[in-house]
């Protein structure tokens, strides 16, 4: 799981290097990470299934074994999360 | 399963059924609630309402129950319109309807009560005292709406996606509205249009 925030004081970590393996060249700089990477990894989870499952709340509630609305609440924390992230 | 699930979805089951599952299931355990009450004569006359009159119509038991059911879903959906930015009534249809199984626990046990005369209570209310089924349902309704209780304010968190003092306001509130609608209701329709007891 890529570490999102810092260990000593939590605030939001910056992407500094990149590196390609098959050449070894590294990009170097100051990026922000991708918003769904700053998600916890069970919402990052719960957002791959929501795609696999086209976007089906009814069948992730099958799958999950939850009801509807509270597969609708877990998504409603993401957005809300999300909205948090972009401001 | 565990016994800190079991006892989770006892007082929780509304995280795995609702909307029209938790319907079919809340509608099984209010017909069993109104046979056994009439049966067992027990009567819930109001939201939060039970009382020991002895006997009790079939017809007065269920008109009750579904003036009960019919109170809470109204007012919980209209306090969902306010507060939730997303909610289905199928699912405030449910999980309330679900609510009320705890209720069926006092319907059965109210066939092992004899209840004292209601002439002899006024006369000397010290009596109920004497009556050791009637004061162990008396106890025993305590912790049976409390669990009712808790049961529609997960209900309406689940449903509604409401969270903190939103919705315990919506609870408090909630309940005591239905509360006064069903005893409006049950006042009007039954003790004036239908003249039934």
């Amino acid at each position: 799981m890529l570490p999102t925030q810092c260990p000593s004081c939590r605030t939001q970590l910056k992407v500094k290097c990149l590196k390609c393996e098959n050449c070894e060249t590294e990009v170097n700089g100051t990026y922000d990470l991708p918003v769904l990477a700053n998600l916890p990894e069970d919402q990052q989870q719960f957002i791959l299934r929501f795609v696999k499952n086209s976007g089906s709340l009814k069948e992730m509630a099958s799958e999950l074994k939850l009801s509807y609305p509270t597969v609708r609440n877990l998504l409603n924390d993401i957005i809300q999360k999300i909205e948090s992230y972009e401001k | 399963m565990k016994s800190k699930d079991i006892f989770g979805l006892m007082i929780n089951p509304f995280t795995r059924i609702a909307g029209l599952p938790a319907f079919g299931l809340g509608l099984l355990f209010t017909t069993l609630i109104g046979f056994f009450g009439a049966a067992n004569g027990v009567i819930f006359d109001g939201v939060l309402d039970v009382h020991f009159p002895g006997k009790v119509t079939i017809i007065d038991s269920f008109l009750y129950l579904a003036i009960d059911l019919f109170s809470l879903v109204l007012v919980m959906f209209i306090a969902g319109l306010f507060v939730s930015r997303s909610f289905r009534f199928v699912d405030i249809l449910g999980t309330m309807t679900l609510s009320k199984a705890p209720f069926l626990i006092l319907a059965l046990a109210a066939y092992f009560v004899t209840v004292p005369d209601m002439k002899d209570i006024l006369e000397d209310p010290s009596i109920v005292l004497q009556s050791a089924s009637f004061l162990f349902i008396l106890i025993l309704s305590f912790p049976i709406i409390i669990w009712n209780i808790t049961l529609v304010y997960n209900a309406f968190k689940v449903s509604c996606d409401v969270k903190g003092t939103t919705l315990n306001i919506n609870i408090i509130f909630g309940l005591l509205i239905s509360e006064i609608i069903s005893k409006a209701l049950i006042y009007l329709l039954i003790k004036n249009s239908f003249q039934l007891t």
